[in-house]
């Protein structure tokens, strides 16, 4: 409910503000899953800030690590430094997150349509498709975690009404999808771009926008989205970013600017 | 020396034109370059390369022509995103067509570890609602016959071989494993037949003082490679972290295509005899140390 102080200005980039955001939906505690890139940056970033006992488990078999800064895979031995077990897939993915002890599934961008499905595996049709890298650990999270995260930039063609190819369920088509498909019912879904922050509506499952990050207005939001969303009935100006995060993540986390590049293309992040 | 050999011997004789060959197995780390290398190098044609995340070697290898499937969970390059030419194939046919089985992470671990116990299937409830149920044959939509929910089967994965980069072996292929596994356990249990390579090989005495540290017992295993840094550019767990640069490189010649992947393959693959000479041209002794200080830093 904080109002921006000022537009998103020199002092700082709205991706790193989009970094910021996203951190702030960690709550102190949360057992995130998560993988490299933006999702690991944020993670980081909460962890030095509001919530320093988030745990990180990662698909390679990481659990508890204090992540240096900044690693480029889930096998980067920045990744694994000072993990408590260095362990299999099948226990990150099978035991930790298939038996619900994830609370948190972290995504960096993709494809997302209405009812937040991902598409991570091919988008057009015909002589126009692009084949993605797939689905990695993704389709896994979506499936298992009570609330899924998802970082992305903010660009149409990322958000079309209806996934071409649905490789990670949302709320599948609609209320009830998930539970008529065998999934969970428990879930929920944040999306934190560099315009906005999309959550699912509790009723009807579709993405509405819940807040918009400073200097932005709802007509540009949904000018860069392919369906119609909601405007949630309270809707909020992100925070605009303090002195100590900005510090952290220029000069701690990311101070190569691995992560925090000037644009990010739409098919390279990943689960 | 037990079942040592050289690499050239091992993928002549455990990988023949159209096997089905799981690699990469333990994520972006200790990923068998040596024995990808060696493969390319032999000509190897209809390859189903089996994996969950491959990195650059299922790409470097589509590149190559060696591969007909490929059954994976993601294929890219950890380092930048999309694996080039596996879409120039999946997308255009070049080199050639080829198809693609698509699983999630923990499907084809299942399916690994589904062959490892002689199963013929395993349950999740994963990939329930996805498209990648629709559109690969080997989840299916299952009902459990206990409590009647919904539930997807994972058909069982049974390479021809599976290819595993070690940190330490023995000449029987005890070989000894530390740091993130993915799917080796299961991935070399799944297969007929197994290549161990190792940075070290060690006496058995030394297997037995250390009985806790064996990942593959010998009984699993049919040859055994020593190959100081056979994972290079990806790293190894306690010696050598990931070449950055190498991969870029790579990378930029994937993306480029024809004839930069040509290029690469003919500088890198093709005219070195050995992984060795691949070695000192593309990293060179002083580089290679640095890797390995790198690791130890971070540890």
């Amino acid at each position: 409910m904080t109002p921006a102080s000022s537009p998103a200005g020199p002092d700082h980039s709205r991706q790193e503000l989009m970094v910021i955001e996203a951190a702030r939906d960690l709550r102190d505690g949360d057992i995130v899953f998560v993988g490299t890139g933006l999702p690991m940056l944020a993670t980081t970033l909460a962890q030095r800030t509001h919530a320093p006992n988030v745990v990180m488990v990662i698909e390679s078999g990481v659990i508890a690590p204090q992540v240096r800064p900044t690693p480029i895979s889930v096998s980067d031995p920045k990744v694994m430094h000072r993990a408590v077990k260095l362990g299999t897939l099948r226990e990150v993915l099978g035991c930790l997150l298939q038996r619900g002890m994830i609370d948190v599934g972290f995504l960096g961008g993709a494809q997302i349509d209405r009812f937040a499905n991902i598409n991570s595996t091919v988008v057009g049709r015909g002589s126009t498709q692009r084949r993605l890298p797939g689905s990695g650990g993704a389709n896994d999270m979506a499936s298992h975690c009570r609330r899924l995260l998802i970082i992305t930039h903010h660009e149409r063609r990322r958000f079309p009404e209806r996934c071409d190819y649905v490789t990670s369920p949302g709320f599948l088509d609609g209320p009830g999808g998930r539970e008529r498909a065998g999934l969970s019912p428990d879930f929920a879904v944040t999306v934190v771009t560099d315009l906005a922050v999309l959550e699912n509506d509790p009723q009807t499952c579709a993405l509405r926008i819940a807040a918009l990050m400073p200097g932005v207005t709802v007509e540009e939001v949904l000018a860069e989205i392919g369906f119609r969303p909601e405007v949630a009935p309270q809707v909020r100006t992100v925070a605009s970013p303090t002195p100590d995060q900005l510090r952290l993540l220029r000069d701690e986390l990311d101070p190569e600017r691995v992560y925090l590049k000037a644009e990010e293309s739409a098919t390279t992040s990943r689960r | 020396m037990g079942k040592v050999c050289s690499m050239a011997e091992a993928i002549a004789r455990w990988v023949p034109d159209g096997a089905a060959a799981a690699m990469g197995c333990a994520l972006e780390a200790a990923i068998p370059f040596a024995a990808g290398h060696e493969i390319i190098r032999q000509g190897r044609r209809d390859l189903t390369v089996i994996g969950p995340i491959s990195d650059m070697l299922f790409d470097l290898l589509t590149g190559a022509g060696c591969v007909r499937k490929v059954t994976a969970a993601w294929v890219g390059n950890v380092g930048d995103g999309l694996g080039h030419n596996f879409r120039r194939a999946v997308e255009q046919r070049i080199p050639r067509a080829i198809e693609v089985e698509d699983h999630t992470n923990l499907t084809l671990a299942l399916g690994l570890q589904a062959a490892a116990w002689g199963v013929s299937y395993l349950p999740t409830l994963t990939a329930l609602g996805s498209d990648l149920l629709a559109a690969n044959p080997n989840l299916k939509p299952a009902t459990c016959p206990f409590t009647g929910d919904s539930m997807v089967a994972v058909r069982a994965i049974r390479p021809d071989v599976t290819i595993v980069h070690v940190q330490r072996a023995d000449p029987d292929g005890n070989a000894h494993l530390w740091g993130n596994l993915g799917v080796v356990v299961e991935a070399a249990r799944a297969a007929r037949h197994v290549i161990v390579s190792c940075e070290e090989l060690v006496p058995t005495e030394e297997i037995r003082a250390h009985p806790e540290r064996t990942t593959i017992p010998f009984l699993y295993v049919d040859a055994v490679v020593v190959q100081p840094y056979g994972a290079y550019p990806t790293s190894t767990y306690g010696h050598y972290d990931y070449d950055a640069a190498h991969v870029a490189a790579y990378q930029e010649a994937a993306r480029q295509g024809s004839p930069a992947v040509d290029e690469y393959l003919r500088r890198y693959v093709w005219g070195c005899a050995t992984f060795d000479e691949y070695l000192a041209l593309a990293a060179g002794s002083d580089r290679l140390i640095a890797l390995r200080r790198a690791m130890e830093e971070m540890l």
